[in-house]
């Protein structure tokens, strides 16, 4: 039994990070979600552009090396990635914001064409992401400080896990703390729950949503980078990677931060514990996992069960 | 026994209690009224009267069945129709084809799949007399999207009558109409009480009191009064509120 | 029958479609295009008529639904190799595994709408695609099931082969009319008219005293259905069936071609989204690779400037030339003229 538990750990281990990482990923998709009336398909397809954007960043060593960047990437391993970290999210919260003004023009609409817009958002970076990159699949080049595992007890750990749910961890303390002890959180805040009386406020509410449409973006995208070496970069991780997301606002409920992390340590272990049973079906537990809860959840969230509603 | 009787009727969202031990009876061919000012519970009331929520506690009865926590769908198969104070139409269909859905031999065959129903002239005469009677003939071909404030006011009770409802259900139906409209939607009323159960509720005092037969009012989840228009210009609690001018 | 009822049963659109499809055949070679996309034509326009069913006329987002046109498609050639080698028992194999299967699904989902409804589509689309990948004992994995055979079209008096992609040609396009036939008088019904008025506003629809959930349960299955048969014809094109176009990417193909050619608000988007598609796809895709990639952007761009679609262009065209007197739109706004 004690040896069953010890076996368990490593599994245990990647849950929590892959969990973080989720709960990541679902709080952008919720901030966006909180301050505009839409359900970003697109999600995943900007956590998958950010994986790319970093593989472009990270350059050789299995990246994808970019012919005027080649000083650049003589640079050691650790400022590159460190540079990725910062640079890709920052590109794709760029992208994020081009979407955001092409969903102006659904606004007020039935919300089917704000849905629809964001599949199609969804196809086309997907085939961006073909077209630029191949449909290969990529390895992200790690600096040697988080690659590698060692040795407890009988097990192996990965000293990437490790680092990842660590990150994660912090990321999601730094945006707690973004949301809960900044000015600007608490706009955003606001907005969340009340878009129009932040405008009765003063504030610019298209401003306001450009802006949190690109830090959502941005979250993604670091879940993305983070994610990168543990699902692998290929262009349909954006599709995979928003059915988690979903999962956890539907579990944890829009507009509860905790929520969404709880419900996403939650996802997360159901995906590594599959994975460490049944391989194959990892990624199908997500999927079976969605059908379960949206069965069996009702809709018992306030507020903003309207825009997931329609 | 009233035609329509809700007893005891108790309904909380979260923490918060809306209703609180509702007693409330309607009864045949009558008008009945329900006022009270925003936020009293007026609003929800309906709501669980026309089974869009269920109550958590009490019971309803229409015609001596029980009805409590009946969904919309089943509710409506029992005779009872409903206006919507946020409206609630078929925005790309027209006029008339709002008004035909309503219409009991076109429920009746819903699950035809082979029937032309803009060539059904029955279906098609009756409904353009719905329209005829709620001031819109004329207008069938006119999508919903394209009528006046007063005209899909006109056609979100129009739609409830075309079901030939025993009791029909009014929720705040002259908000935001002038006053001419408001009188020809009283006229309207005046004509349909005779084969219709009526229960309405309202912000405009003047036009309930002019209709009704029987007023209650809510406030803070309670009846706190009952009774005819005239008891009720004698109640205290009604002089003194600031519910509007009474003529 | 008596002229008022032909007229109900066939319109001049529909008529035109059976001209210009019912000759295909004979011109397609002429235009400097081939048979085969003639089949590709005809069984796409099928299934993409089944999946407006759900989207255009009840306003429900399938994006899974290449998962039927495949499920049929494997149906089909496991009846054909398990039960009987003859075309009607495999067709209707194929439409009856679909229809059970979809109704499956439809009992999870008729409940739901918008993102729930279209998420749960992409998880069951998933799951299948996964048991096709993975059962390679029955459905040949990740290599299909190969070698189904075009099997002979048997009328009782005479035997007709199939096996030129001429006579398969003619087999679809009987199929085609049937259905478009059937569809016609469907969404004309007082069915078709709820479940469009479902699309428009499904809380006031169950106030009128209809079962909204049966409605769309029925729609769902119906339009599975559909797609099987499509899935099934398919399986006879291709003389195999295979698993890629139960992949999202096909699914979300068909969502792109139902709104491009207009199906929110034409009986006939579907058809002409599906020639869009082809022209695109043989025509544009000469000259660049990444020809989805546009398809993808003027999708979008119809999306957020015209949801009518090609069929709302035409129409437009139609009210400009004075053949019509007005454009009916996508998602009216309703007129907020004060009091009356």
């Amino acid at each position: 039994m004690v040896d069953f538990l010890l076996n368990l750990l490593p599994h245990l281990l990647n849950g929590v990070a892959l969990g973080l990482l989720f709960a990541l990923l679902s709080l952008g998709f919720m901030l966006i979600i909180g301050v505009m009336e839409v359900i970003n398909l697109a999600h995943g397809s900007l956590f998958a552009l950010g994986a790319y954007f970093a593989v472009m960043l990270m350059g050789q060593d299995g990246g994808i090396p970019l012919a005027f960047m080649q000083s650049y990437y003589e640079l050691p391993a650790v400022p590159r990635y460190i540079i990725a970290l910062i640079v890709a999210p920052a590109l794709v919260a760029v992208v994020g914001m081009g979407l955001e003004i092409c969903l102006r023009r659904t606004y007020g609409k039935d919300p089917l064409y704000g849905l629809l817009l964001t599949f199609g958002a969804a196809l086309v970076l997907e085939e961006v992401i073909r077209e630029i990159w191949g449909p290969a699949e990529y390895f992200l080049p790690l600096p040697k400080a988080i690659r590698g595992g060692f040795f407890f007890g009988d097990m192996i750990y990965s000293n990437y896990r490790i680092f990842a749910a660590v990150f994660a961890m912090a990321m999601i303390g730094l945006l707690w703390a973004f949301l809960n002890r900044t000015p600007y959180g608490a706009v955003i805040k606001a907005g969340a729950h009340d878009s129009e009386m932040v405008r009765v406020l003063g504030y610019n509410l298209s401003r306001l949503r450009l802006y949190v449409f690109a830090f959502g973006a941005a979250l993604a995208a670091i879940a993305g980078i983070i994610m990168a070496p543990i699902w692998g970069v290929r262009p349909h991780v954006g599709v995979d990677a928003v059915i988690p997301a979903f999962v956890v606002i539907v579990l944890g409920g829009v507009g509860s931060f905790w929520g969404a992390v709880s419900a996403g340590l939650l996802v997360g272990m159901v995906v590594a514990l599959t994975a460490a049973f049944l391989t194959e079906w990892s990624l199908l537990s997500m999927y079976l996992l969605l059908l379960v809860v949206v069965t069996f959840r009702s809709r018992g969230f306030a507020g903003k069960a309207s825009a997931l509603e329609a | 026994m009233a035609l329509f009787e809700a007893r005891h009727l108790h309904k909380r969202f979260a923490d918060q209690v809306v209703l609180e031990d509702i007693t409330l009876s309607f009864e045949e061919n009558q008008i009945s009224g329900i006022m009270g000012p925003n936020g009293a519970g007026k609003t929800t009331c309906f709501n669980v009267l026309t089974g869009r929520y269920r109550p958590d506690r009490g019971t309803v009865f229409f015609d001596g069945k029980d009805i409590t926590g009946l969904p919309p769908r089943k509710i409506a198969r029992h005779g009872i129709a409903r206006s919507f104070q946020m409206m609630n139409l078929f925005d790309e269909y027209t006029a008339l084809e709002n008004i035909v859905l309503a219409l009991p031999e076109v429920s009746a065959r819903g699950f035809s799949m082979t029937h032309n129903l803009a060539h059904d002239v029955d279906a098609q005469d009756r409904g353009a007399a719905v329209l005829a009677r709620i001031g819109l003939g004329g207008r069938e071909h006119t999508p919903a999207s394209d009528l006046s404030y007063g005209q899909r006011r006109a056609l979100e009770i129009g739609i409830a009558l075309a079901a030939e409802p025993r009791m029909l259900f009014l929720d705040e139906p002259t908000s935001g109409l002038g006053t001419d409209a408001t009188a020809t939607l009283a006229t309207l009323i005046q004509e349909i009480r005779k084969s219709v159960t009526i229960v309405i509720i309202e912000h405009d005092m003047k036009f309930l009191f002019d209709l009704a037969d029987r007023i209650a009012v809510i406030h803070w989840g309670q009846v706190i009064a009952q009774g005819t228009p005239e008891t009720l210009r004698e109640n205290e609690w009604v002089r003194t509120s600031n519910l509007g001018a009474l003529a | 029958m008596n002229s008022k009822s032909i007229r109900n049963l066939f319109t001049a659109p529909m008529l035109v479609s059976f001209l210009v499809f019912g000759t295909m055949p004979f011109w397609i070679d002429a235009i400097g295009l081939y048979q085969y996309l003639g089949l590709e034509v005809m069984i796409w326009v099928i299934f993409a008529l089944a999946v407006n069913l759900l989207l255009g006329y009840t306003g429900l987002p399938s994006f899974g639904h290449g998962a039927f046109l495949g499920i049929g498609a494997y149906a089909f050639g496991l009846t054909q190799f398990n039960i009987a080698a003859n075309l009607w028992v495999s067709l209707f194999g194929a439409v009856a595994a679909t229809a059970v299967l979809g109704g499956l699904v439809a009992a999870f989902i008729s409940h739901r709408r918008g993102i729930y409804f279209a998420l749960m589509t992409i998880a069951c689309a998933q799951i299948f695609f996964f048991i096709a990948s993975k059962w390679t004992d029955v459905t040949g994995g990740e290599d299909g099931l190969l070698n189904i055979q075009r099997l002979p079209l048997d009328l009782g008096l005479a035997e007709i082969s199939i096996k030129s992609n001429f006579n398969l040609y003619y087999l679809c396009f009987a199929a085609y009319v049937i259905i478009v036939v059937g569809m016609w008088r469907l969404v004309n019904s007082p069915f078709g008219k709820i479940i469009t008025a479902i699309k428009q506003n499904d809380s006031r629809v169950a106030f009128l005293g209809y079962n909204v959930w049966l409605y769309k349960w029925i729609i769902f299955t119906l339009s599975c259905a559909i797609s099987g048969l499509a899935g099934a014809l398919f399986a006879m094109a291709q003389e195999g069936a295979y698993i890629n176009i139960m992949s999202l990417q096909w699914s979300g193909i068909v969502i792109l071609i139902v709104l491009i050619g207009g199906g929110f608000i034409s009986f006939w988007g579907p058809v002409l989204g599906v020639i869009f598609y082809f022209l695109a796809r043989d025509i544009l895709g000469a000259y660049t690779e990444a020809w989805l990639l546009w398809f993808g952007l003027i999708f979008m761009l119809m999306v957020m400037f015209k949801p009518e679609g090609l069929a709302g262009i035409w129409q437009d065209a139609q009210l400009m030339f004075g053949r019509r007197k007005e454009a009916p739109q996508a998602c009216p706004e309703p007129n907020h003229a004060g009091g009356d």
